[in-house]
């Protein structure tokens, strides 16, 4: 059929060695197994590929110790868990340092604490409480008489908490510590210290 | 000096570029030259040209093509994407895929040849510098077999150096896709310790492709590439491929034998392939199509006084004499079904928005009933996807037309994003109460003040059940 004398013909292979195996013109050896007439070569795989395969086992053996025998590898979790722990840390501080009713005043009194505030209120709040304070489906948060909050803190505490049942929502876990104590700052600076306590 | 070894004898049992003990047989293609190296030099210049200029050319604001991870915005090509828009290239992706098949079907591997980087710069760059330190094959092979001396060192180590420069330009223009070229300088000199990932990036990426060029090279084609292992699925019997022609070449012989083919056994086919394979021996998976056998034997036959065209690009039916046919029912099915993805995609791209809108129900109860109104405090999320900033006019309306007064508040002016800019308001929806005659659909409306734009999403407006407050109004009156 072909004049090619590299190509593949019946009688090619030659010869049988050990086990009943043959080895081919080519030098590959013939494995004796023969299923519907396909045959297995036994041929080596590259040095290279073995290389990958053995130390992809000896770097899954380290990897299993390091992280889940040994203590010494922290996991993704647990790396979160320390993460959140310290920005955790850093604003029960900075809630702590803030939640003072005259610490609170004097924001309310500091033209950049107030514009920040104002800022965030008008993103935020007003859609109940209105552009002015004047109130509308939210309290009017202008006027003299207040509801919740019983002091400057009770505002701070009104926003980071919200109020169950009404639609006060919680925002201290949305904006943050520092962002409630500007809104508080903001909405304080609508009234005289002497006003609430 | 080690032995000389024999020269290449491949066949089809195994590859030739790994030994029988599993070490690598390392290849010293011989130079070639002719029509088809001289064009995929062009080509391949051309190519390294546009690879390095794309991050380079500005369209509206952004490099041409710059996947900006870091802020999740991709630009192609003046067309920015952001993340949450990157399912539409599923059918981009999906009819380039068809598009591979269908170039596969008609020109078998043109890509491996003439347009993939690993060949384009192997061949190309590489392998020229290679040249230039160890002069041609027999220099190199010679160079191989010699014992360490100070020339030896020099010309591998200069050659070594050179690689690994190129291979970190190379990694430094890759980079460049990722975070600009203005940026690239600019951390460049702000030194690595500044950008200690970006640097390690780099590092690994110049390893990478100085072992990958170095060292590894053709063995990515034979073992690593999916491509190449899909081509048996992807060609038939009339696919462009490069073949010999054995009707034509065979028995080999010397040129003065008058009973000999055309094939006069010089091996020079065999020499200067980079895959170190036989191509006689009819089409195999090694071969990249790289047209150097072709080169190799016209210059040979011309020569000779032959024909050119022994080894050729030809389909497996032209090759044997057969009638060649190109029109077959894959092409079009494959073709087909690219249309299909590009058309998908051409169409979901008419589909996304500047603006990306979430609207959500705040924390807390679904719905207030207040003295006079049924109250649903809503959440929208606002994202600027564009580099412009975008006013924007949010509305609301009850979707079916049933006439239910609407007060809103929260947006109440016009919103102005800046670039990129994300925001999350509250917005609240009320009704009077004796409008409420069970929850119905609300749409709200993200209309840009020029009008070109109107991002629309619904939610339900919910209320308690309209009997019980029906029968709380009729108690106050």
């Amino acid at each position: 059929m072909t004049m090619n004398p590299n190509q593949d013909t019946p009688k090619e292979t030659s010869g049988k060695t050990e086990a009943g195996r043959r080895r081919k013109d080519s030098g590959v050896v013939l494995m004796d197994h023969e299923y519907d007439g396909i045959q297995e070569f036994d041929q080596r795989l590259p040095n290279w590929w073995l290389i990958t395969l053995y130390g992809a086992i000896v770097f899954a053996v380290g990897y299993w110790f390091f992280y889940f025998q040994s203590n010494v590898g922290e996991s993704d979790v647990e790396k979160l868990d320390r993460q959140l722990a310290v920005i955790q840390e850093k604003n029960l501080e900075a809630t702590l340092a803030m939640l003072d009713n005259d610490n609170l005043w004097e924001m309310s009194e500091d033209p950049a604490m107030v514009a920040a505030g104002r800022e965030t209120y008008t993103a935020v709040c007003v859609a109940c409480h209105g552009a002015e304070l004047e109130g509308g489906v939210g309290f009017n948060l202008a006027d003299a008489e207040w509801v919740h909050p019983q002091d400057a803190i009770g505002v701070y505490k009104v926003i980071e908490e919200g109020i169950a049942g009404s639609g006060m929502a919680a925002w201290g876990g949305v904006l943050g510590p520092k962002r409630v104590a500007e809104v508080t700052a903001y909405v304080l600076s609508y009234h005289e210290p002497d006003a609430i306590p | 000096m080690a032995p000389r070894p024999p020269p290449l004898q491949p066949n089809r049992d195994s590859v030739t570029t790994i030994a029988e003990d599993g070490s690598r047989n390392f290849l010293r293609p011989a130079d070639v030259s002719g029509p088809f190296t001289f064009w995929r030099r062009v080509s391949a210049l051309f190519l390294i040209a546009v690879y390095i200029a794309l991050p380079w050319i500005p369209i509206n604001g952004a490099p041409a093509v710059f996947l900006d991870v870091a802020s999740r915005r991709f630009h192609f090509f003046g067309f920015t994407l952001a993340t949450e828009d990157l399912w539409f290239l599923f059918f981009g992706l999906t009819g380039l895929g068809f598009l591979l098949f269908f170039v596969t079907a008609v020109f078998g591997r043109l890509w491996c040849g003439w347009a993939c980087p690993q060949t384009i710069f192997l061949e190309h760059v590489f392998r020229r510098v290679e040249r230039l330190f160890e002069g041609p094959a027999a220099q190199q092979k010679a160079l191989d077999r010699q014992d360490w001396n100070a020339e030896k060192v020099l010309r591998r180590g200069g050659k070594h150096l050179v690689f690994v420069l190129i291979a970190a330009v190379i990694a430094h223009i890759f980079l460049s896709y990722f975070i600009s070229v203005d940026a690239l300088f600019a951390w460049l000199g702000e030194g690595p310790g500044a950008h200690p990932r970006a640097f390690v990036f780099m590092l690994v990426m110049t390893v990478i492709l100085y072992f990958n060029f170095s060292w590894f090279r053709e063995q990515l084609c034979l073992i690593i590439c999916p491509y190449g292992r899909l081509q048996s699925a992807l060609i038939d019997d009339d696919s462009i491929i490069i073949g010999y022609d054995e009707n034509r070449g065979e028995p080999r012989g010397k040129a003065s034998d008058p009973d000999a083919g055309d094939c006069v056994a010089c091996n020079r086919c065999v020499e200067v392939c980079p895959t170190g394979i036989d191509i006689r021996q009819g089409l195999q998976m090694e071969c990249i199509g790289c047209a150097n056998c072709i080169d190799a034997c016209d210059a040979i036959m011309k020569k000779l006084k032959r024909e050119p065209g022994l080894i050729r690009y030809d389909s497996l039916q032209g090759l044997a004499g057969r009638k060649r046919r190109i029109l077959r029912p894959r092409l079009f099915l494959y073709l087909f079904l690219m249309l299909l993805g590009a058309g998908a995609m051409a169409y979901s791209a008419t589909k996304i928005q500047p603006v990306s809108m979430t609207l959500s129900r705040m924390t807390g109860a679904p719905f207030f009933v207040d003295e006079d109104t049924v109250r649903n405090q809503l959440q929208i999320r606002l994202i600027n996807k564009r580099s412009e900033p975008i006013a924007l006019d949010i509305r609301a309306h009850a979707t079916e037309e049933n006439g239910i007064p609407l007060e809103t508040s929260g947006y109440d002016q016009t919103l102005l994003l800046e670039p990129l800019a994300e925001t999350r308001r509250p917005f609240v929806v009320r009704i009077p109460r004796e409008a409420y005659a069970g929850s119905f659909q609300l749409t709200v409306h993200a209309e840009a003040d020029d009008g070109a734009l109107d991002v629309v999403r619904t939610i339900d407006f919910l209320g308690p059940d309209p009997r019980l407050l029906r029968e709380d109004w009729e108690a106050r009156q």
